[in-house]
């Protein structure tokens, strides 16, 4: 239930947030609020400034205007709650000789402070939760592409955070592993009240998965549960005449 | 007893104090190539190794000017040039490969404009060029010890920082990794080495003693530690091999290094073929 204090307490809070790259303007004054403890996707068409705007949030890139908190911090002031903060960016480019194995760089999200042990107890869990601690040893780039997702997942376990931003993380992961990955997102939302913010192109799982949905092409067009958002209307005004392909029978109006 | 005499001749040799700083310094370059040199391949910054090692010619000229001791002048106009670059870089769109290669051709010129007023001053600059190890004094000695040990606690005590940012810049940004500051502070070390290294080795063969122990460590390493020990570990083995062969068959030093080095590099790629 969303209540005031609920609101006051957003995990994100954004306000007026407007990004130019170069002359384009990637995105105008976007607002909205992210509930703690919530799973919320961020919808729209390619160029729609979905990766923008979780860049310019976690501060990875510098906003035109606007103002960005994070449990209540800007971006500058975060200092150690950046620790609580997980991210799966769409790509990770890297050498394929790059050497790294898989436990080594899981054990790269565990904080400095604490015993060798402990760390080493950490990243063994947290590959065992992702279900892949029989490639502790491999070379980071000897992995599938759902490997390598399921190993920045493990890399955000590690450590116990609140906010989880995956830009489009299930891109490149089959079906088996979409639905692992998508019960392993509800669990920790469930039982350890992660608040989830993810870039998704797919409508089913968005209605299936999430408890919010923002829709977005350079503006917010829409916002609110998926299942009263997700109108054809809405998105036929956010992805203009291409709507996505979806299984879902989508509501006439809202 | 010819043999005998041959022998002592060989240990006398090494017994000189100018040949065991010259072992030493061997050593020190080598480990110090070897570490930085893991970062410098991973991050693709040779190119760069090149660029501050040939600005170094500018700073020889620049220190002749202002009669001033060439290691100084060296290491001041490096790290400039390290600083200006990486900063241009971010700065500008213009591509990495581009600013390089403006700042090579720049300092190279300015470099040679420079000896134009500066008559009788030609020797110096070969030295640079080819590199003199057994020219190295005892205050090369303290700078490298001095280097060294700065270099061991900035790359082991940010090591994980280092890797994440090494990967991905973007994952140690949100983990609150200063990573600007960190990269600077890796150039500003980096370009000092190239400007000492420059001294030993010379400007032509400066980005060997980074890359080739390094590669040959990336060819047998599956984890990062081992990866930067084992690179270390052939850099500074190389330097007395090196030594060694340079000082019995009276060979030039550097060079002598340096194709140790290769040997390694090659020995381990026939290796891993056969394996």
């Amino acid at each position: 239930m969303i209540t005031d204090k609920c609101f006051e307490q957003a995990a994100v809070r954004v306000r007026h947030l407007s990004v130019l790259r170069g002359d384009y303007l990637a995105l105008d004054s976007v607002s909205f609020d992210l509930l703690p403890g919530t799973h919320t996707a961020i919808i729209g068409p390619n160029g729609a400034g979905k990766s923008t705007l979780i860049k310019a949030i976690l501060g990875l890139i510098p906003k035109t205007s606007g103002q960005v908190l994070i449990f209540g911090c800007t971006s500058k002031k975060l200092n150690k709650l950046r620790q609580g903060i997980g991210y799966i960016p769409q790509k990770f480019p890297f050498h394929g000789s790059f050497p790294l194995t898989v436990a080594e760089f899981v054990g790269l999200g565990v904080p400095k402070q604490g015993w060798f042990r402990e760390k080493r107890r950490a990243v063994q869990q947290a590959l065992e939760r992702v279900n892949l601690h029989h490639l502790a040893k491999q070379k980071i780039g000897t992995l599938s592409g759902g490997e390598l997702k399921r190993v920045l997942l493990a890399y955000c376990l590690v450590t116990p955070r609140r906010l989880l931003v995956l830009d489009e993380a299930l891109a490149g992961v089959d079906q088996t592993g979409e639905a692992e990955f998508a019960a392993l997102l509800a669990l920790l939302k469930e039982e350890l009240g992660w608040t989830i913010l993810e870039v998704s192109h797919d409508l089913d799982s968005v209605k299936q998965c999430c408890d919010g949905v923002f829709c977005l092409n350079r503006k917010l067009l829409a916002e609110g549960c998926p299942h009263v958002t997700l109108t054809q209307e809405n998105l036929q005004q956010v992805y203009g005449g291409q709507l996505p392909v979806t299984s879902y029978q989508l509501p006439v109006t809202s | 007893m010819p043999a005998l005499t041959a022998i002592q001749d060989w240990l006398s040799l090494f017994s000189l104090p100018f040949m065991q700083r010259a072992i030493l310094g061997g050593i020190l370059f080598g480990i110090l190539g070897g570490l930085f040199g893991c970062f410098v391949i991973l991050r693709r910054l040779s190119p760069f190794g090149d660029t501050v090692g040939h600005g170094a010619m500018l700073g020889v000229v620049l220190a002749a000017s202002f009669q001033l001791p060439s290691t100084w002048g060296i290491i001041g106009y490096t790290v400039i040039v390290g600083v200006a670059v990486t900063y241009l870089i971010d700065r500008t769109n213009l591509g990495s490969d581009t600013i390089l290669s403006i700042v090579l051709t720049g300092s190279i010129s300015s470099a040679i404009i420079g000896l134009h007023f500066l008559p009788g001053y030609r020797g110096n600059l070969l030295s640079i060029l080819f590199g003199d190890i057994l020219a190295i004094s005892n205050l090369d000695i303290i700078l490298l010890l001095l280097l060294t040990g700065i270099t061991l606690a900035f790359l082991l005590g940010t090591l994980p920082e280092q890797i994440l940012l090494t990967l991905n810049a973007d994952l140690a940004s949100i983990q609150g990794i200063p990573v600007q500051l960190y990269r600077y502070l890796f150039i500003i070390l980096l370009s000092i080495t190239i400007g000492l290294t420059v001294r030993v080795v010379g400007i032509l063969l400066v980005n060997g003693f980074l890359v080739i122990p390094a590669a040959t460590s990336r060819l047998i390493c599956q984890e990062f530690v081992p990866f930067l020990a084992t690179s270390a570990g052939i850099g500074g083995l190389s330097g007395v091999v090196g030594m060694i062969i340079s000082g019995t068959f009276d060979l030039p030093s550097g060079p002598s290094i340096v194709l140790v080095q290769l040997a390694v590099f090659l020995g381990t790629v026939l290796l891993r073929r056969q394996s």
